[in-house]
């Protein structure tokens, strides 16, 4: 195991997720999308999810917040069911950052943080100090203070993608789901991305669920990963016991070879697309 | 607490109240409406069949024996008999500023009301009309004018309550396991069609010049011979529906992050979405009550304010409560007095100015309606 990768399952203030006996559908299937038995997004660790395109990934992580109803099975926040929350409630204990997030070009960075603050705020109250020093210290945890008072509209893929992050920070939430924060941005971006990301992790002890792309990157910032094909979970567990070359070719239908023992997590080097 | 810090940290709340709401370009923009406003009322309140100067109107407006008499007041507010008065601050008080009152209301109900429903169905090219509301209600006027002749006294009221009824069959149609922008503005359509045919239908049955025309003045929005009851009419609704629209405008900022942010937040969007329709269809029936079916303003003006302010709703809002009368006076002086001693329905005019101004808008940005 490399740099502090030492997982943090005792602290006490750390949220877990679970979801158990999931059957997940869409409207125009017939067949669920999602089945999987138990998934444990554990307390105080980053999680990712993998898997190739359609697997079924971002539609796991959307039930596990609440944003798409199982046809069975439930999802809990430490024990209790998600459904049993009211909206306002989960949103202050689950944050999900969908894929692909729109705003109006002229919303300031610091107005789309300040809407992180949504589900703290009653009707008719106004930002409270606590608020402010909640956006304050979200704006500070993404890197995002010098673009603070720019037009979303004028920004790079990258800072918008940051600025996002910043938002769902400002929720303040036990557990984070992102889904794929790290697709299309350069590689600076991403990996300024990851790093808020394990930040955020060990030094507020937010439980951290992600959907990731690039399984290297996975490996390289994840306490565990969650492995999908066909809308259920292959394997599981610490990076350096899931990536394999097996899974590699039978998940991913890669022929890579695979170095396990390299400090920055597992190294993946592919050669060819198996058919 | 340092002056300089250009964040609202630390500031004195008042300020920092006061800068959340307001800015330089919708302080501009605010202060160049309330002078169309004043002009235009002025224009209206010196002009007419009965002339006066500019002077003996003003005079007029600010007569002591209305400012200051409450009896006065009772009366044009809660209705009654009027004290003695001059035979100009009769005509200016009694006759003309109301109409005045009247165009300030429909502008600003109409543009807030475009407003919302600009974000509700996140389409740049929704109206106030968009959910069915005038083709309901042009089709309880028509049926009340040519079927139900009885009902006449309750027009205004039977137009609204005709313009609420097709909204929420809208919103029946629509809804399939909760509702989305599109199929609420396709619902809209479905609901626009079936009623403007049945509408059209109905001239048929008109058998007389009269009704046609008391048809078309309400179907296209007029003001003439508006007075203190349609003031009276309009008042409490619009205070009503600006306060919720001023209040309710953060959960619209809201909104326009999408379905799944504003979901994700914690908000409950169908229940949101269909309260903020419900101010939006109340603000469009009080406008329809007084005025008809002005058409134009409420897609216009809040592209205007966008177009200076953004698209911060609390701005927003703010900037149609003012920019909307605005448009709505300056027609009105058109409709009364271009083709004097005839009036035209101020629908005409609104279209009139609006539509080029609307074109030179599409021209200048590159990017016309960005919500």
């Amino acid at each position: 195991m490399g740099d502090g990768r030492t997982p943090s399952t005792d602290s006490p203030g750390a949220s877990e997720l679970v979801g158990e006996n999931l059957a997940i559908g869409y409207p125009t299937t017939d067949e669920p999308v999602v089945e999987c038995e138990n998934v444990v997004i554990p307390a105080g660790e980053v999680t990712a999810l993998v898997g190739p395109n359609g697997s079924g990934k971002s539609t796991l992580l959307k039930t596990m917040a609440n944003q798409h109803a199982a046809e069975f099975g439930r999802v809990l926040v430490d024990g209790q069911r998600i459904q049993s929350f009211d909206s306002k409630e989960l949103a202050r204990r689950v944050g999900l950052l969908s894929q692909e997030n729109d705003s109006p070009a002229s919303l300031t960075v610091e107005d789309l943080v300040s809407h992180g603050r949504y589900p703290h705020r009653g009707f008719f109250d106004s930002l409270t100090d606590e608020d402010r020093v909640a956006i304050d210290r979200a704006i500070e945890l993404a890197g995002v203070e010098e673009i603070r008072t720019q037009a979303v509209g004028n920004l790079s893929g990258g800072q918008k993608q940051l600025a996002w992050i910043a938002m769902v920070l400002a929720q303040d939430t036990d557990v984070l789901l992102l889904d794929e924060p790290t697709t299309y941005l350069d590689l600076h971006h991403q990996l300024r991305v990851m790093e808020v990301v394990r930040t955020l992790n060990r030094e507020e002890e937010i439980t951290i669920g992600i959907v990731l792309h690039d399984i290297g990157q996975a490996a390289r910032f994840a306490d565990n990963l969650i492995a999908m094909k066909d809308g259920e979970p292959y394997d599981w567990g610490p990076p350096n016991e899931v990536v394999t070359e097996e899974l590699l070719a039978d998940v991913f239908r890669v022929d890579a070879d695979v170095d396990s023992e390299s400090d920055t997590g597992p190294h993946i080097a592919p050669h060819r697309a198996l058919d | 607490m340092s002056e300089t810090t250009d964040t609202s940290q630390g500031r004195e709340p008042i300020t920092r109240w006061f800068t959340e709401w307001f800015d330089g370009s919708l302080a501009a923009l605010c202060s160049g409406s309330l002078l169309v406003v004043v002009a235009g009322g002025l224009v209206q309140v010196t002009f007419g069949t009965f002339s006066m100067t500019i002077a003996e109107a003003w005079r007029a407006v600010f007569d002591p024996a209305v400012l200051l008499n409450s009896q006065a007041w009772t009366a044009f507010l809660l209705g009654g008999d009027l004290p003695e008065l001059s035979k100009q601050t009769l005509i200016v008080w009694n006759i003309r500023l109301p109409r005045v009152f009247v165009a300030i209301f429909v502008g600003m109900n109409l543009a807030v009301s475009g407003a919302i429903f600009q974000a509700v169905t996140r389409n740049e090219l929704a109206s106030p009309f968009i959910l069915g509301v005038s083709s309901g209600a042009g089709l309880a006027i028509l049926l009340t004018l040519v079927v139900f002749s009885g009902l006449s006294t309750f027009l205004p009221l039977v137009a609204s309550v005709g313009g609420a009824v097709a909204f929420l069959t809208v919103y029946a149609i629509a809804w399939k396991n909760g509702t989305s922008p599109v199929r609420l503005v396709l619902a809209g359509v479905i609901v626009g069609t079936v009623f403007g045919s049945l509408q059209t239908a109905l001239f048929f049955f008109a058998d007389d010049i009269g009704v046609v025309q008391s048809a078309i003045a309400w179907t296209t929005g007029s003001l003439t011979g508006t007075d203190w009851e349609q003031v009276r009419m309009a008042l409490p609704w619009t205070v009503v529906a600006m306060l919720l629209a001023l209040v309710s405008s953060r959960q619209l900022n809201v909104l326009l992050l999408g379905e799944n942010t504003a979901s994700s937040l914690g908000m409950n969007v169908e229940k949101v979405r269909f309260a903020l329709s419900g101010v939006a269809v109340l603000a469009a029936a009080a406008s329809i009550a007084v005025a008809g079916i002005v058409g134009f303003v409420g897609l216009i003006v809040p592209h205007m304010v966008r177009n200076v302010v953004g698209s911060e709703y609390k701005k927003l809002v703010v900037g149609c409560l003012f920019a909307g009368p605005a448009l709505m006076v300056a027609a009105d002086v058109g409709a009364r007095l271009a083709l004097s001693p005839a009036q035209i329905p101020v629908g005409i005019v609104t279209g009139l100015l609006g539509g080029p101004y609307f074109l030179y808008l599409m021209r200048k940005q590159d990017q016309m309606g960005d919500i």
